[in-house]
């Protein structure tokens, strides 16, 4: 059934999405090809408007690609549309409902997924001490702060449980302790369960502490520029961020990102 | 304070009110029929309570029942609307036509098709309370986030599904203040299409007693008719509030 040559759980060929017409025609990306193995971690930096939200739709089956690419989900092609339902995908908001308390919007997949509410809430319940949410279950997104919201779009997100995750930025308002507290416990998570993800992130550190691989992305329009693989032993210590073999991977991918920056900001310029 | 400061400033506002038209009066010798003295109206409404009250049964009753009958068939039209957008796109135009006649135009239409009784009021009110629930519930619907309508759409959510999860309680506010609107419309048009023709009801008072040139009764009904849409408009606001308090 699926292609053993494979052994990803995606791979995107050839993938480019282009917005609008005539004047206004923007090309997000242009011929994206990446490839997540099963139970790989992906991390993906790039400067920002250099359309990795735009990817990430894509493969979540939110939006299509131009015609020409090809998505193989489970080493079989479809058509963007199947993977609604099969991608467990973070936005880059945390789009909390306001009307619903934080353990209902953490069970909001579940509640899709058609489970009895008693028993989704009993299990996002079981996950909020993990994520320092312990005592918040009854409150309403507005009395969280923005870190804490966060952490709700988290267990949301990880309470549908697919093999595959799509987590944009999901770190990014967070403040350091905590940042590294849900770094080291997705590390634990992603460990424990095998699943395969594909982690947007602004933040170099963060993207070679957490990867088995760090893609980076081309300023507008969206290419893949380098692809470097993290041969750091796991589990990674927090002082592995001083290690060599973590400096020569950062100073290159620094290098990389201030290329592409430059390029957006002079390409702003115009 | 707050509590007492809604009660308070209204209740200021009135006794302005009341100070500057008994003023005027006195000031400008404006003749009783134009505008007759507050304890004059007072006194007549005393003494009609009986009947205005009657009137004020039949008026809330027809305003009331096409009130629920608008709301809910909006709401209902909206919902279809959205599911279904051949459906909008194929219907709207012939709602927006309707819609931009007043509804009172309509007034001999139902007359003469349901007679004059209560059924070409409840028509009239239907009709118009409708359209204003219509209205806002469509732009609530519709102006709901797209990020989180795509977040549901990732989970598999179909579009029943994020109707009833997300739509629908986005598009509450709206919907609420589309229905507090649609209150007060709907007594005014009650009022004013028994007015056209009617076997009872406030409006019919008004008309009669304008005929018998009693303005002491126009007046009465009038204030009454006020009062009652204040203590319901209130109603409305306060169920509102409770209902949306996330916003
Ligand atoms: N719906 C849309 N219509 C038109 N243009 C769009 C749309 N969505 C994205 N774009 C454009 O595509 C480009 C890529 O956007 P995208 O959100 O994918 O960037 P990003 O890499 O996620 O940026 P950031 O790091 O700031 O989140 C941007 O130039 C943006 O203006
Ligand atoms: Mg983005």
């Amino acid at each position: 059934m699926t292609d053993p040559a494979s052994d990803a759980i995606i791979e995107l060929a050839g993938i480019s999405r282009t917005f609008g017409g005539g004047a206004g025609r923007v090309v997000a990306i242009d011929g994206v090809d990446l490839r997540v193995g099963r139970g790989e971690f992906v991390t993906l930096v790039g400067p920002s408007g250099c359309g990795k939200s735009t990817l990430f739709n894509i493969a979540a089956g939110l939006a299509d690609a131009d015609p020409g690419g090809e998505i193989r989900f489970g080493g079989q092609r479809h058509a963007g549309r199947d993977l609604l339902g099969r991608v467990s995908f973070m936005p880059q908001r945390d789009l909390l409902l306001p009307w619903r308390r934080v353990i209902d919007n953490a069970i909001l997949a579940l509640e899709v997924e058609g489970m009895r509410r008693a028993d989704a809430r009993a299990r996002a319940l079981a996950m909020m001490p993990e994520f320092g949410l312990a005592g918040f279950e009854r409150h309403y997104p507005h009395q969280l702060s923005g870190g804490m919201r966060q952490r709700v779009a988290l267990i949301r997100t990880f309470l549908f449980e697919r093999d595959l995750m799509l987590l944009d930025e999901p770190f990014g308002a967070l403040d350091a302790l905590t940042r590294t507290m849900m770094q080291r416990w997705l590390l634990d998570v992603w460990q424990r369960h095998r699943r395969s993800i594909l982690f947007i992130t602004h933040d170099v550190d963060e993207a070679i502490f957490l990867g088995d691989r760090v893609v980076v992305m081309t300023a507008r329009p969206g290419r893949i520029k380098l692809d470097v693989a993290v041969d750091l032993p796991r589990p990674r210590p927090a002082h592995v961020a001083t290690s060599a073999g973590f400096l020569r991977i950062k100073s290159a991918l620094l290098d990389a990102i201030e290329e592409e920056s430059m390029k957006s900001f002079t390409m702003a310029g115009h | 304070m707050s509590a007492l400061s809604r009660i308070a400033y209204p209740v200021a506002g009135l006794l302005v009110i009341a100070v500057v038209w008994e003023a005027a009066i006195l000031l400008f010798r404006i003749p009783t029929f134009v505008l007759p003295s507050i304890p004059s109206i007072a006194g007549a409404l005393w003494g009609d309570l009986p009947a205005l009250l009657a009137g004020l049964r039949v008026t809330l009753y027809e305003a009331g029942t096409g009130y629920v009958l608008g709301a809910v068939a909006a709401i209902l039209l909206a919902l279809v609307f959205v599911l279904m957008p051949l459906v909008e796109r194929a219907a709207m135009p012939i709602v927006v036509a309707v819609n931009s006649v007043p509804v009172v135009a309509y007034a001999p239409v139902a007359l003469v098709a349901l007679g004059m009784g209560s059924a070409s009021k409840i028509a009239m009110v239907t009709l118009a309370a409708g359209f204003a629930v219509f209205v806002n519930a469509m732009n609530g619907l519709k102006a709901v986030d797209p990020a989180a309508v795509n977040l549901l759409r990732s989970f598999g959510a179909g579009p029943l599904r994020t109707i009833w999860t997300l739509r629908l309680p986005a598009a509450l506010p709206a919907i609420a203040s589309g229905l507090r609107v649609a209150i007060v419309r709907s007594i005014i048009i009650a009022i004013v299409a028994e007015m056209l023709g009617a076997y009872a009801g406030l409006g019919q008072i008004i008309y009669l007693a304008t005929q018998q040139v009693d303005f002491l009764r126009v007046w009465a009904a009038i204030v009454l008719a006020s009062a009652a849409s204040m203590a319901i408009y209130g109603l409305v606001a306060w169920i509102e509030r409770r209902l949306v308090w996330w916003k």
